[in-house]
């Protein structure tokens, strides 16, 4: 049943550190959210807070408008931060052991460790001890574990740590499936450049507080526009000296970057371009995530 | 004989048919997870264990050792004993009929047997002595010769005859020194006992030192160190490859911890069992002593405080378990952790040995910590009643409930906690919950 994930309020903190501060937001379903901020932002922990691994001081945490209890945690997948499954277990026995810890019967469990380890290309290696297998091979493995159960809700603490991109792919394409078949899908991630194409939606933090969260195309759009603008026959950009709205930023190779204060206008820079010579290029850039993020904690 | 053949037989025909499996490739289909009839959470945690363990070498190679251990221990001393070469023992000068009687009821006491060669002279006897060609001799009644003087401490076949015979020929020569003919003196040296009669009948378990099986408390001992280090390592195995994250997003502490003791506590009692069902057997098969002495009321308190005893410490071990995430953190918390289980033990041992039980020993059998030994050693001097054993038993149990508590709530605290070795004080301060 699809649903919303609710942190109301969250708040925890160890001795002098402050790992969450009245941090509150909600996961859609359908989509992709990442929940993103440097190391030491509190993901982990509020992410620990989802399963009750870590005793709030404040707040709560809610699905469907009700309090997540033991029952419900059942009905969620978890994939931690520090990897973790038994190293002399074979690997089919695993997942399937997982899938009935999660209240699966043992043939429901069997069939869907089957498909989960074909689906991630690693059936071959199902009476394999999961310490045979490579580092990217356990990963999915792990994945298969959270994903065995059919969860309501997936939680993955910084599931693309470590792999190359083949694998950041393969993950990406499951995550991004099981979003579109209504699951709920939080990853975390510090590396915020990286992730930005799989996110549809972004919750970031830092020092256990909200900073900012929406739609990766609202945030990267928000805020002052960019234009980077090429006019072969003027490689020093004296077109753009003295815009309306409009400053340079930069002159390099020919490429002239321009901000757009709030009078600016794209198509008024474009026609003075075109009066100057022959434009090559002419794109609106988007905010880089790093971007949004650095922007926001100013 | 026959029987020791055909057991090897079937142990190597077991070895073989393990090594030929271990060979065979296995299959890529996946095939059922095993679980049995267990359908709980604590249940199924509890079949992974067992399963697992089954499936370790750990547990194979150890419980074949143990059983070499034991077999060795049951069967060598009878081997030793049936294959004993007999005395030959040198005589110098007539030997009476009361003499020829004292040298077969002292062989018999000592539990050998004996060949008498007659021998000329004195020069004769101390030159076959220093060939090899006797044990010893005895010189016209009068006196026993043998190559190297026997030390005190010495417990041969050989000093045990030499000091049976010197001590029983010595009392029938004052006896026919005294004046008695040799077929009175024959009569007093083989009379019989008196009868003793009771007025009530007494316990079956009133001699202390026989009745407690010394074999009792080295199983409990060994037991309850080698299961509960099971435990320790078992958990911290579960924290130091952070499955139990994944775990505990799925079951609460107390079902896995739960899990965990009650799985390997099966696997134990199952080991536990063998065990001592083999020894018995083995013992009672090629008639050894190794196990005499062990009543029936002794053995059944020593199983369940064996049960008790573990209920008690995996607990502790678990929680210990939960702070540590190397082998050398565990190492170093082992030996604080055993020494209650070293005291009971050592107390129990002592106060078997000298066959009576202090006060304090008697305080020790209603503590849950030395319990399990203190316990079954009154039960088998006879000196405790059905309701203290009971008593003893609830105070265990009660106790046991409090400690899977606290237990539980250290686990939950620190198992998450990675990095270095999580302190007490840490878990219970306020910033910890």
């Amino acid at each position: 049943m699809p649903g919303l994930l609710e942190l109301q309020g969250l708040d925890r903190s160890f001795g002098t550190i402050h790992a969450l501060q009245d941090l509150t937001f909600a996961v859609p379903t359908g989509k992709v959210v990442g929940f993103l901020g440097p190391n030491g932002a509190g993901k982990t922990t509020a992410m620990r807070a989802i399963f009750g691994l870590v005793d709030l001081d404040a707040g709560a945490v809610r699905w469907n408008g009700d309090p997540v209890d033991q029952a419900t945690r059942r009905r969620f997948g978890y994939m931690p931060e520090e990897r973790g499954l038994y190293p002399g277990m074979l690997v089919g026995e695993q997942v399937e052991y997982l899938g009935r810890l999660h209240g699966m019967t043992a043939v429901a469990a069997m069939t869907a460790a089957t498909t989960w380890l074909e689906r991630l290309g690693i059936a071959d290696r199902s009476r394999s001890k999961l310490e045979a297998l490579s580092h990217g091979n356990q990963q999915r493995v792990q994945l298969a574990g959270a994903l065995v159960h059919g969860p309501e809700m997936l939680i993955l603490d910084e599931p693309l740590a470590g792999l190359d991109p083949p694998g950041i792919d393969a993950i990406g394409a499951v995550l991004r499936d099981e979003a579109r078949s209504g699951t709920c899908v939080l990853f975390s991630s510090h590396q915020l450049d990286q992730v930005e194409d799989l996110c549809e939606e972004v919750v970031i933090i830092d020092h256990g507080h909200l900073v900012t969260a929406g739609s990766v195309d609202e945030l990267a759009t928000s805020g002052s526009s960019r234009l980077v603008v090429r006019v072969d026959e003027d490689r020093d950009g004296v077109w753009a000296r003295d815009l309306p709205g409009a400053t340079v930023s930069e002159v390099v190779g020919g490429e002239v970057r321009l901000v757009l204060g709030e009078a600016g206008d794209p198509q008024l820079v474009l026609r003075a371009a075109m009066r100057a010579g022959t434009v090559s290029e002419f794109v609106v850039e988007r905010r880089r995530l790093s971007e949004v993020f650095r922007e926001a904690l100013a | 004989m026959s029987f020791l053949v055909i057991g090897a037989v079937v142990v190597l025909v077991a070895i073989r048919v393990w090594l030929r499996r271990r060979r065979t490739p296995r299959t890529v289909a996946p095939s059922p997870l095993w679980l049995g009839p267990f359908t709980g959470d604590v249940a199924m945690i509890s079949a992974r264990e067992i399963r697992e363990r089954l499936r370790g070498r750990v547990l194979r190679v150890g419980t074949l050792i143990i059983l070499g251990v034991i077999a060795a221990a049951i069967v060598i001393p009878v081997l030793d004993k049936s294959t004993s070469t007999p005395e030959h023992v040198g005589v110098v000068g007539p030997v009476t009929a009361l003499q020829a009687e004292l040298i077969r009821s002292s062989s018999t006491e000592v539990g050998t047997d004996f060949t008498l060669l007659h021998v000329a002279s004195v020069g004769a006897a101390r030159a076959k002595l220093r060939a090899g060609q006797l044990d010893f001799a005895i010189v016209d009644g009068r006196q026993l010769m043998v190559l190297a003087a026997i030390s005190p401490t010495d417990s041969s076949t050989n000093a045990q005859l030499v000091e049976a015979l010197a001590k029983n020929l010595g009392i029938a020569r004052a006896i026919v020194d005294a004046g008695i003919s040799p077929a009175q003196a024959s009569a007093v040296l083989t009379a019989k006992s008196l009868p003793v009669l009771a007025l009530e009948r007494g316990s079956p378990t009133k001699s202390p030192v026989h009745s407690v099986s010394i074999f009792g408390l080295v199983i409990v001992f060994v037991m309850l160190t080698q299961y509960n280090t099971w435990i320790l390592m078992g958990v911290m195995d579960e924290k130091s490859s952070r499955v139990v994250e994944v775990l505990l997003a799925a079951v609460r502490p107390m079902q896995l911890l739960a899990g965990k003791v009650l799985g390997i506590g099966l696997v134990a009692f199952a080991q536990a069992t063998l065990i001592l069902a083999f020894a018995l057997l083995l013992g009672d098969a090629v008639g050894s002593s190794f196990l005499h002495g062990t009543g029936s009321a002794t053995l059944a308190a020593t199983l369940l405080w064996l049960v008790l005893g573990y209920a008690f410490y995996c607990w502790v071990y678990a929680a210990a378990g939960s702070t540590v995430e190397r082998q050398d953190q565990v190492q170093s918390l082992a030996f604080p952790l055993s020494l209650p289980i070293i005291f009971g033990y050592i107390m129990a041992i002592t106060t078997v040995s000298t066959g009576s039980a202090s006060g304090l020993f008697k305080v020790l059998a209603y503590v849950p910590p030395t319990a399990p030994f203190a316990m079954p050693v009154l039960v088998g001097f006879g000196e405790v009643t059905w309701w203290e054993f009971a008593g003893s038993a609830l105070i265990s149990i009660g106790c046991t409930v409090v400690v899977a508590r606290v237990a539980s709530t250290i686990y939950r605290r620190a198992i998450l906690r990675t990095g270095r070795r999580v302190q007490l004080r840490e878990l219970f301060s306020a910033s910890s919950r």
